[in-house]
């Protein structure tokens, strides 16, 4: 009678730890964001907020995307493209928000490299982008009047990955 | 007449017989003594079997088979050979490998006269050496800004990773019961504890033959079969009895 109820004990221990997965729902990593946040030029240790910040992806240069929701107002975690090695971003502010005529928009090109970087079952691989550099597009009337790339390797989201002074 | 007379000839020889000279005894002494078959016992893992029939992505079978050493102990091993892919959320992947499992049988069930059934605990040393595909695979990210419509999907031939293998202990937990004479149904539990795992650095090994998944953060595996089994007898052997007999005074 004791072997049987060890048994029973030993065998519904067992289904008990083949029943539940914890590793079903990724939680253990994600493919970062690029973290940009906005200085003052005038006082580059200073974070300064990007009156009615607003960034959107751009595709083909012609295309703008939905509006990326902002961290804060000095700044923004992007999503870069995983298929391609450069994304270009519009990132907008408006002096006088009331106004949208004023709407004065930068376009920002990011070229990097994309390793891929197994986490776990659940959630695969993720893509982590190394070698990173920026190109601002020049217009009449640049706001972002300096950018500095703090990391070039994008691991996590963070720490800010790059500086823009404006 | 002459019939007659030969009857009358055989009427007149003599034939001798006997009767009993000892008493009966009604309470004679069983002095039969039951000897055990030993042998080696050998079969396949039924579960394997059906699961390939069943399964497409699945192909595997399991030899099984043991050595009686003495009235409780056995020397057991488990050889097969296993192909699965599996789907992943972000995955797909193929294991294909073969292992060998050594190891010992204890059979704590004691037998009634005459049977040979056995509820045993045991344990066995594991090995396996296979290969990992990697078939397809998409990149995770939460942010679906580029990718609304689910997660970006690679574009790659199978990437085959070599040369992997594993080391790990099993505890068993089974049963075999004597369903005709020398065949023999089984079933058991296996618990895993992963030793050593060879495992690529771009692609961790997240199935291994004989061990089956290996879950995250853990070391730990589990599996079972079913077995059919035949006794080959090389020998039988009476149990030793466990007190010596006393002996009745005449």
């Amino acid at each position: 009678m004791q072997k049987t109820k060890a048994i029973i004990l030993i065998a519904s221990m067992v289904l008990s730890y083949t029943g539940c997965e914890k590793d079903d729902i990724c939680v253990d990593g994600d493919t970062p964001l690029l973290r940009i946040d906005f200085y003052n030029v005038n006082d580059t240790s200073a974070l300064k907020n990007v009156t009615s910040l607003q960034v959107m992806g751009l595709l083909n240069g012609n295309e703008p995307q939905a509006v990326i929701p902002n961290i804060s107002l000095s700044a923004v975690g992007l999503p870069l493209r995983i298929g391609e090695n450069n994304t270009t971003f519009i990132l907008s502010q408006n002096l006088t928000p009331n106004d949208t005529t004023s709407v004065n928009r930068d376009t920002l090109t990011f070229n990097y490299g994309v390793k891929e970087v197994f986490i776990s079952r659940s959630c695969g691989f993720v893509a982590n982008y190394d070698n990173l550099n920026s190109t601002l597009t020049a217009d009449a009337d640049n706001w972002i009047k300096k950018i500095e790339i703090i990391d070039t390797l994008v691991a996590n989201s963070l720490s800010a990955h790059v500086k823009i002074f404006h | 007449m002459l019939r007659y007379s030969i009857s009358l000839f055989f009427m007149t020889c003599f034939f001798w017989g006997w009767s009993q000279e000892n008493t009966i005894d009604l309470n004679p002494k069983d002095t039969v003594v039951y000897k055990q078959p030993y042998g080696i016992r050998f079969g396949i893992d039924l579960s394997r079997l059906a699961t390939t029939f069943l399964n497409d992505q699945y192909t595997g079978f399991e030899i099984v088979g043991d050595y009686r050493l003495s009235q409780k102990f056995y020397a057991a091993a488990e050889l097969g050979n296993e192909k699965k892919t599996k789907q992943e959320d972000v995955l797909n992947f193929t294991t294909s490998g073969s292992y060998i499992k050594l190891g010992f049988d204890f059979n704590t069930y004691e037998n009634w006269y005459g049977m040979n059934n056995s509820i045993h605990i045991g344990s066995r040393l594991a090995f396996s050496s296979f290969s990992q595909t990697l078939n397809s695979y998409s990149i995770f990210e939460r942010s679906r800004y580029w990718n609304p419509d689910g997660f970006f999907p690679i574009d790659s031939d199978p990437i085959e990773f070599n040369g992997l293998s594993a080391v790990w202990i099993e505890f068993v937990l089974g049963t075999k019961v004597a369903l005709f004479s020398n065949i023999y149904m089984g079933a058991s539990l296996r618990l895993g504890l992963l030793l050593s795992n060879t495992e690529s650095e771009i692609f961790p090994n997240l199935w291994i033959p004989g061990f089956n998944k290996v879950t995250d953060n853990s070391n730990f595996g589990v599996g079972f079969n079913y077995t059919l089994t035949y006794l080959l007898p090389l020998y039988k052997k009476a149990r030793k009895p466990m007190e010596k007999e006393v002996k009745t005074l005449e």
